[in-house]
């Protein structure tokens, strides 16, 4: 009995699998090992920084996307960016975002804002977003020195640049005992038309280990405007409370919840804006 | 038909191949954060071994083991982790360096590269001896031509090491069921790789089921139907196989107890010591598709998705096809499995990867954490590459009159294979010497890793990479040392100085903020929960700005920053 003859269909299906893994190791290592060419190097990004030196206005923000690549970044536009602009509270009180970007990526600051110029070098595009600038009339945190400070506490209130959710955060720092609260007051301060605060649980390792949330509480005039509980996963969380301008006190009350919450570092930084 | 002298010189190539590749590889690697503690360790255990050796009073004492070995503390000689390759380590150093002059930490290295020679050897002699040579030759070179798992295999740590073990233990294993000689051999080296690794404690998951599908298999039958006649099967299995549970059972254990002293006294409570070390073990801070992990409940595929993204391409696809290929076969002899070899493999894998689908298993690593389980992918690869080649040869013969040569199986076999093999080499050789930041091409190599937040590094040994670069900022001969903070490069500090990699006058400066304060130069390693020594840094120097930047395929991996000069 003779054997069928197999269609060509059938034939070069099974010529498939032995084409397909030849396509697929060319095509992988390719991918692999030639990834590098997609990332642009130190000349791409010593002509941006010469371009971006002429166009940059003082005050100005510069940010990074993707965030990985920050370091490269820095390395050649670094002196550009201050330490307390990497540690910002936001980007509203810069009249313009500089935004240096590769393989296509966007920072989340630039988010639903139009960029007015541009240029790309060697796969480096910068962008530039202005925006309408909030006047910052008080910044809390740098003053912290000035509070009157109340309620049990591990540490604190210190000024200091920490690393929360894997940025870094100007802020001021306090430790309440575990279940207890801090309070830090700030008399007779200008207030604007908007107070914007930024809190979060400072450094990954304590974050790991003591699993406890922080809270923090504002009231001015002794009138709680508001309060708002951040967990060990929720990293820099902002809230803006409109005010009315013109003088006030204003209280911050941390709190470390649960009596588990031992060395809970809590940290917050605050503006009144115009 | 390939003569059995012929398969040994291959085998024998093939071990000599990795030997060198691997010795010469970790030359150009960095030391890893957890190597210098089991250097440390392991010249104590060579050291202890030698006294004994020599007759020293008292080293066998409770008193000379204890300072040896032991001690109060749950780290106390690194008694939390099983001394067989820390003893190898030891007495390589003692032989290699002391004794020939080999470089200090090539000659500590040296057994890892050893065991990864042996698992080539393994790999190829199983599938020789269950599939071909064919596939054997593809299944030991994908599994030399990986990325991560020659990294490991030039590290004086116990990741490289326990993945031989465990292969071992089931090749042997596997050959004990022919014959029972095997058996013993088994039980001692599963006692080898449970004085490695506590991974060897999973081993049984994978041995047990097998064992009782086989031997029940095999009796069925010849077992009487009726009641339970599975059940009686696996009875009279297990009756003519008994020296197989017997010898692992025995052997096991009792080899784990002889080449560890620590043991040889309050045995169990040192042993539960042992464990319950890991068990309780802190979780470390791992990147994973943009989050940072280090706390349960972890995300169920990591290990599926990382071992997707760091084995080549070419070879996920090859096992891939081997796998299908395998099953075809499996579905068309209506689940007859021949000699078991790929049941077998397949439960390797589950048993190696399975803890960490759990979300819970402490400690979370790497790819090293579950390297026993990629032979079985290699060995799959080299399945399927064959599997696919003869495939397409003789799609080509029915087509075409010219390709009907005996030769083009052969011919299409080495086309595919060749490919395969050359394309993960390539990968292989590119990822050199920072390995474990590269990424395949699935991920799109190391910038396609960064875009999807997977993790960058690990154990510090890029510091490496920076030391040239420190050289240009070294003080000028009579000026004061420029103290450099080094973080987690720190335990490989004096290493780096005694090796000369290092030039004088660049002391580490200590840890955390103390150290930054001190320091005039500061190194970071890129890892996500890293970025805390970038901001103490910015803080202390006023700037955010590092002078070098250590990129691997344009993915920073270490930044060094300089003090700027008082104003």
């Amino acid at each position: 009995m003779r054997r069928p003859v197999p269609s060509l269909t059938s034939r070069l299906a099974r010529l498939a699998p032995a084409l397909a893994l030849v396509a697929i190791a060319a095509w992988g290592t390719c991918r692999a090992v030639g990834a590098g060419a997609g990332v642009p190097g130190d000349r791409a990004w010593a002509a941006v920084s010469q371009r971006l030196r002429a166009e940059l206005r003082p005050g100005e923000l510069i940010v990074v996307a993707p965030a990985w690549n920050e370091p490269t970044a820095y390395l050649h536009v670094g002196d550009l960016v201050a330490v307390d602009a990497a540690g910002r509270l936001d980007a509203a009180r810069y009249p313009a975002i500089w935004e240096l970007s590769i393989r296509g990526a966007r920072a989340p600051e630039t988010r639903g804002l139009r960029a007015d110029r541009s240029f790309a070098i060697g796969g480096v595009t910068a962008r530039r977003y202005p925006q309408a600038a909030r006047t910052v009339v008080t910044d809390f945190a740098p003053q912290i020195a000035t509070a009157a400070v109340g309620g049990a506490r591990a540490g604190g209130p210190t000024y200091v640049l920490a690393e929360i959710g894997f940025a870094p955060h100007r802020c001021a720092q306090v430790t309440p005992a575990p279940d207890g609260e801090v309070t830090l007051t700030f008399a007779d301060v200008a207030l604007g038309a908007e107070l914007a605060v930024g809190a979060g649980l400072a450094d990954v390792f304590t974050r790991r280990d003591v699993r406890a949330p922080g809270e923090l509480a504002v009231a001015i005039d002794g009138f709680e405007v508001a309060r708002w509980r951040f967990g060990v996963d929720d990293g820099w969380v902002r809230r803006t409370i409109v005010t009315r301008p013109g003088r006030g006190t204003v209280t911050f009350t941390a709190r470390a919840v649960g009596l588990k919450a031992t060395g809970r570092l809590i940290c917050f930084a605050a503006e009144a804006r115009s | 038909m390939i003569g059995r002298w012929r398969v040994r010189a291959i085998g024998l190539v093939l071990f000599v191949v990795t030997l060198a590749t691997a010795l010469a590889a970790q030359e150009d690697v960095g030391i890893a954060r957890d190597e210098t503690v089991y250097m440390g360790a392991g010249d104590g255990y060579a050291r202890w071994w030698l006294d004994v050796a020599h007759g020293k009073r008292g080293a066998t004492s409770e008193k000379g083991i204890t300072a040896a070995w032991g001690g109060p503390g749950p780290t106390d000689h690194n008694r939390e982790h099983p001394p067989f390759m820390k003893t190898l380590f030891g007495l390589s150093h003692k032989l290699l360096h002391d004794g020939l002059g080999v470089s200090r930490v090539t000659a500590y290295r040296a057994p890892s590269a050893l065991m990864h020679a042996i698992l080539i050897l393994i790999v190829f002699a199983w599938v020789a001896a269950a599939w071909g040579v064919a596939e054997a030759v593809i299944a030991a070179l994908l599994t030399l031509c990986l990325p991560r798992a020659l990294f490991h295999a030039g590290l004086a740590c116990f990741d490289g090491p326990i993945a031989t073990l465990w292969v071992a233990t089931l090749y042997c294993y596997w050959r004990s069921l022919a014959r029972w000689s095997w058996a013993i051999v088994a039980g001692v080296v599963w006692g080898l790789a449970l004085a490695t690794k506590h991974n060897a404690l999973l081993l049984p998951f994978a041995i047990a089921p097998h064992f009782a599908w086989v031997v029940a298999r095999q009796a069925y039958a010849t077992t009487a139907p009726g009641a339970a006649r599975g059940l009686r099967a696996l009875g009279w299995g297990l009756v003519r196989r008994w020296y197989v549970p017997v010898a692992l059972i025995a052997l096991g254990p009792l080899t784990l107890i002889a080449v560890w002293p620590w043991l040889w006294f309050d045995t169990v409570p040192h042993v539960r010591a042992w464990l319950q070390f890991h068990l309780h073990h802190v979780h470390y801070n791992f990147e994973y598709l943009g989050d940072n992990w280090n706390h349960p409940p972890f995300p169920w595929h990591v290990a599926i998705v990382t071992t997707l993204l760091t084995v080549p391409a070419g070879t996920l696809a090859a096992a891939a096809i081997g796998v299908l290929a395998r099953a075809r076969g499996w579905w068309r002899s209506r689940g007859e499995l021949a000699d078991g070899a790929a049941l077998l493999l397949g439960l390797s894998l589950a048993a190696s990867m399975g803890p960490f689908l759990l979300g819970s298993t402490p400690i979370f690593g790497a790819e090293k954490h579950w390297e026993a389980a990629i032979p079985t992918v290699c060995i799959a690869a080299g399945l399927g590459a064959v599997w696919a080649a003869r495939a397409a040869a003789a799609a080509l013969g029915e087509l075409w009159a010219g390709a009907r040569h005996r030769l083009a199986p052969t011919l299409a076999t080495v086309a595919v294979g060749g490919a395969l093999i050359a394309g993960a080499a390539a990968e292989t050789a590119h990822a050199h010497p920072y390995a474990l930041s590269s990424y395949n091409g699935l991920a799109g190599g190391a910038p396609g890793g960064a875009d999807l937040g997977m993790n960058r590094q690990f154990w510090g040994y890029a510091a490496r990479g920076a030391l040239p670069f420190l050289r240009t900022q070294a003080p000028l001969a009579g000026a004061p040392p420029r103290p450099v903070y080094t973080h987690d490069a720190t335990p490989a500090w004096g290493a780096y100085a005694r090796d000369r990699l290092l030039a004088p006058g660049l002391p580490d400066a200590g840890h955390e903020d103390a150290g930054v304060a001190r320091s005039q130069l500061a190194i970071v390693i890129h890892e996500r929960h890293f970025r805390r020594h970038d901001f103490m840094i910015w803080q202390s120097y006023g700037t955010v700005q590092p002078v070098f930047v250590l990129r691997f395929d344009g993915v920073p991996i270490v930044s060094v920053y300089r003090r700027p000069a008082p104003r």
